[in-house]
């Protein structure tokens, strides 16, 4: 077992007769993991999961060679921020923080250090002596970090993290997450906010009816998608003239002109071959502005491969 | 981190809850409440003393003189002027043979220990009852009554359900068991923890409690008598008294610690557990030492008295159960509660958290 | 005109009736209930004292198949007020674990989930939300308590002649009116106690806790002072008193009477329904 990967191996889990997960068999290497996928659809069970708050009924998982049935070494390495919008009654955002540090065996003064540092961490120095219940949403969210990062984990699990944040504090989040994964981590979260996700993930895993539909970097997920053709938005200075010329290969299979007449939207089956084609076209002295890809983002993979099953 | 070491972090940082929430005042309200009672019987006893004091007195010996059949002239030239001297007419006869009205008359008599009421009817003395202002013996059954019926079937019970059904279904019910759960520590170590913070609480109110009434016991009578008992068998009897109280909550707090992470409703093992406690002395020998109650009775320094006029209810509850020796009993209960956690510590480690079932 | 003065259009077909609006509540109440397991077994036990009574009925109106015993048998073997007396307190006692059960489920998790709100925005006021939800607990504790009395009843009249519930008017309305005040009682102990701790699994020990400690910490009382009067704070008691007067079976003289037993009873639904109005509030509370 790979001490440096998250490894699922045909795991199932069921609630009952509900699917949670099925026959899932995953490798996640430290990095940013995203796990995308509509309300339902297994998100929060694989974070469960991992965690050891559920465990599989079929299948072995090693969260870096460690199993989630022995949390005693599990959580010395793993920190997760939970989607439930509690914490326990009666404490302080710092109380809150403080208490999982010394169940992690640190003691009092250090802490409390750490405590405070987690706190600064997440922009709550200043609400951390008052409680919890009185906290707003995005504060409940970012004390719930707090606690998840006070250990300094190897593996840091956040389920819906960036719900509720400003966008000052979601910049600062998600640079957080940025300086947690270069350092060989995992963090992998869930998200809604795909836009997001996409551009600090450095995988994603999709994710519906408890399967996993697609994993890998956003691109390369994209790429091994041949049943959609490829869309490319261009900008040039004659997009009729463009397109004619386009239509003359096999790969091909939409164009559109925009009304201004300088953006041209094409649709094509083989990315490698319209590349080589747009080269040439280029060389032969058409101007071509940019290029973009117009459908490599989550959003777009997520309605191609989860969109249908709905 | 050693393992001790975790379960007391985890005892410490769960104390402050149990003791302070909300939610288990109530159980202070529990032990407490005999406490209230005792100290008004206290209270209540020495005005009387004081009351009865200040009146005319006569010799123990002549108040163990007066005979039904004297008449309230012969009773008032031997005994003096009474503390008490109340006539009043009865308009209806109980005896339907006689006729006339029925002249009553009740006199009260204090030797400043005990009172005399002598009752009166057509001038002739028809009843005398003497008894003590206060009785210590009496006064000692009375509170082992209340120690057994009320402490440890009622208060102790209802208290563990609330403290101990808390420690793992109530942050269920919050949404606030997993932070317990990514912590650190194995499962049965978090198990133990909670116990132990649970344990601590409820035994220092209700052992605190029990302490304080049998100190509210002995408050109103005479410091010779008292300290009589406290150099014979006094100190002893609270020392197993809270003992008693202490193993309660040993018992009673695994078995509710079990039913919180076993089953979702906890009203389902409080009614079985108290039916079961309830009907212990009627089942074989075998079954009698799996009921918390047949130990702890057994731990008791004096047998409880029965009353024969409790309502069916209570009467369902008060069937005292044989009992065994002490350290046997000990033994048994803390037998019976390694059982009872071993089952917890198998049903937590398969725990899930799934909240959207509760 | 204002956009939404055009585009509104207030209902103005029937509406259904005022006691059909309230029953909407138990409807669905009663049926989520009847589909747990753990309420339909203690219904399904709470039904085997009676049936032993009727046991008990058909014996003493069948005087042929004991007639070689002792004529005391026949003193032991008659339906009277104490044979209903016996009946009552028993399922009096199935009466209270069904409502520990029950109870705690109608009003705690609306409270616990800032539902009222919801309930309030209705046509439904404070008082039709208590009614209806104490609709849902006489409803189940009829099934354990009035009609197998009433059921009882019938079978003693078919045997023993019709006349003889003519003669014994008393016991009926003893038996109807001592389960409803039972009844009463129950509901507003359950519905209080959720009210009050706003967390079911609690609310379900609390009700059982109100009953027996209420009734221990009484005879503590009587005990301690050497008195009687306690016993009226009782609940089991009181009620017991209460069926007493109205079956017409004699207490023991040195307790207090039923109708001081009454009052007690009266005063304790009178501040249990006070607590009761203070927690339901539509409001919801941050703090």
């Amino acid at each position: 077992m790979s001490a440096t990967e998250i490894v699922f191996n045909d795991v199932s889990k069921f609630y009952g007769e509900v699917l949670g997960v099925n026959r899932v068999d995953l490798r996640i290497p430290p990095g940013i993991t995203s796990l995308v996928g509509p309300n339902g659809s297994g998100k929060t069970t694989l974070m469960n999961l991992m965690a050891g708050l559920v465990h599989a009924n079929n299948g072995t998982l090693r969260v870096r060679g460690i199993s989630p049935r022995n949390p005693g070494e599990l959580m010395k390495i793993l920190g997760y921020a939970t989607q439930y919008d509690a914490a326990p009654r009666g404490s302080t955002g710092f109380d809150f923080v403080l208490a999982g540090l010394l169940l992690h065996g640190y003691s009092k003064p250090d802490a409390e250090k750490r405590a405070w540092a987690a706190l600064e961490r997440v922009s709550l120095t200043q609400a951390g002596n008052r409680k919890v219940a009185a906290y707003s949403k995005g504060m409940r969210q970012r004390v719930r970090l707090a606690q998840a990062i006070a250990h300094d984990p190897l593996v840091l699990i956040l389920d819906e993290p960036l719900n509720g944040l400003d966008p000052l504090v979601r910049a600062e989040t998600i640079a957080l997450f940025r300086e947690y994964a270069a350092g060989g981590r995992h963090v992998i979260l869930s998200s809604h906010v795909l836009q997001e996700v996409d551009v600090f993930s450095d995988q994603v895993i999709l994710i519906a009816n408890g399967m996993i539909v697609a994993e890998g970097q956003i691109r390369n997920v994209r790429e091994e998608m041949t049943e959609h053709p490829s869309q490319y938005l261009l900008q040039c200075r004659d997009a009729a003239r463009v397109a004619s010329l386009l239509f003359g290969e096999t790969h091909v299979v939409e164009a559109k002109i925009d009304a201004d007449g300088k953006t041209l939207l094409v649709m094509t089956k083989n990315r490698d071959a319209f590349s080589a084609s747009l080269q040439q076209i280029a060389l032969s002295g058409e101007e071509i502005e940019s290029v973009l890809a117009a459908d490599e983002n989550v959003d777009a993979l997520y309605e191609y491969l989860i969109g249908g099953r709905k | 981190m050693s393992v001790w070491a975790q379960i007391w972090t985890i005892a410490r940082l769960e104390l402050f809850r149990v003791f302070f929430s909300k939610r288990s005042f109530w159980v202070y309200g529990l032990a407490l409440f005999p406490v209230v009672i005792f100290t008004g019987h206290a209270i209540d006893s020495k005005f009387r003393q004081q009351r009865w004091g200040e009146g005319s007195r006569i010799t123990p010996v002549m108040m163990d003189s007066f005979r039904e059949g004297a008449t309230g002239e012969e009773i008032l030239e031997k005994a003096g002027t009474p503390q008490r001297d109340r006539k009043w007419t009865r308009r209806q006869r109980r005896d339907e043979d006689d006729e006339g009205p029925d002249r009553r008359r009740f006199m009260t008599f204090f030797d400043g220990k005990r009172q005399a009421q002598l009752n009166f009817s057509d001038g002739k003395l028809t009843s005398v009852r003497i008894s003590p202002l206060l009785n210590f013996e009496e006064d000692r059954k009375i509170f082992a009554g209340v120690f057994q019926y009320f402490y440890l079937r009622l208060g102790i019970f209802f208290g563990c359900l609330g403290i101990f059904i808390n420690l793992f279904r109530g942050e269920m019910l919050d949404c606030s068991l997993h932070y317990w759960f990514l912590a650190p520590v194995k499962r049965e170590v978090l198990l133990m923890g909670k116990y132990l913070a649970g344990l601590i609480a409820a035994a220092s109110i209700f052992t605190a409690g029990a302490a304080l009434c049998f100190g509210a016991l002995l408050f109103p009578h005479e410091s010779g008598e008292v300290a009589a008992y406290l150099n014979s068998v006094g100190y002893e009897h609270l020392a197993w008294y809270a003992l008693a109280a202490a193993l309660g909550c040993v018992g009673y707090g695994s078995v509710f610690l079990a039913a919180g992470l076993l089953l979702r409703n906890p009203i389902v093992p409080a009614v079985v557990l108290l039916l079961w406690e309830a009907s212990n002395s009627f089942l074989p020998d075998i079954l009698q030492k799996l009921s918390v109650l047949h130990y702890l009775q057994s731990v008791c320094p004096v047998p409880a008295p029965m009353n024969s006029n409790a309502p069916a209810l209570l009467r369902m509850l008060l069937s005292p159960a044989a009992p065994s020796s002490v350290w046997v009993a000990i033994a048994g209960l803390l037998g019976v509660t390694a059982l009872v956690l071993f089952a917890a510590s198998q049903a937590v480690r398969r725990l899930e958290i799934n909240y959207g079932t509760e | 005109m204002a956009v939404y003065k055009r585009g509104y259009q207030r209902y103005a077909g029937d509406r259904t009736g005022y006691l059909q609006r309230l029953l909407v509540l138990p409807r669905f109440a009663w049926r989520r209930l009847l589909d747990q397991k753990l309420v339909t077994s203690l219904l399904m036990l709470s039904l085997f004292w009676p049936l032993l009574c009727i046991l008990f009925i058909y014996l003493a109106n069948h005087s042929e198949l004991w007639a070689g015993f002792a004529g005391g048998f026949k003193r032991i073997l008659s339906v009277n007020g104490k044979f209903f007396a016996v009946f009552m307190n028993v399922q009096s006692v199935f009466a209270l674990i069904l409502s520990a059960v029950v109870g705690p489920g109608l009003v705690a998790p609306d409270l616990a989930n800032n539902a009222l709100p919801l309930y309030f925005s209705r046509p439904l006021s404070l008082r039709d939300y208590i009614a209806a939800r104490m609709l849902v607990l006489a409803g189940m504790l009829s099934l354990v308590t009035i009609i197998p009395g009433l059921l009882l009843m019938a079978i003693q009249g078919g045997m023993a002649g019709w006349g003889w519930l003519w003669d014994n008017g008393r016991l009926f309305w003893g038996v109807v009116i001592g389960f409803a005040i039972w009844i009463v009682i129950l509901s507003l102990v359950a519905m209080t106690c959720s009210a009050y701790v706003k967390w079911r699994a609690v609310a379900g020990g609390l009700v059982l806790a109100f009953f027996f400690v209420v009734g221990g910490a009484a005879e503590m009382v009587n005990a301690v002072f050497r008195v009687d009067w306690a016993s009226m704070f009782n609940p089991g008691f009181a009620i017991e008193a209460v069926w007493m007067e109205f079956l017409g079976v004699e207490l023991p003289p040195e307790k207090p009477g039923a109708y001081e037993c009454a009052l007690s009873l009266g005063a304790m639904c009178t501040g249990l329904l006070w607590i009761l109005t203070r927690k339901l509030r539509p409001v919801e509370v941050v703090k």
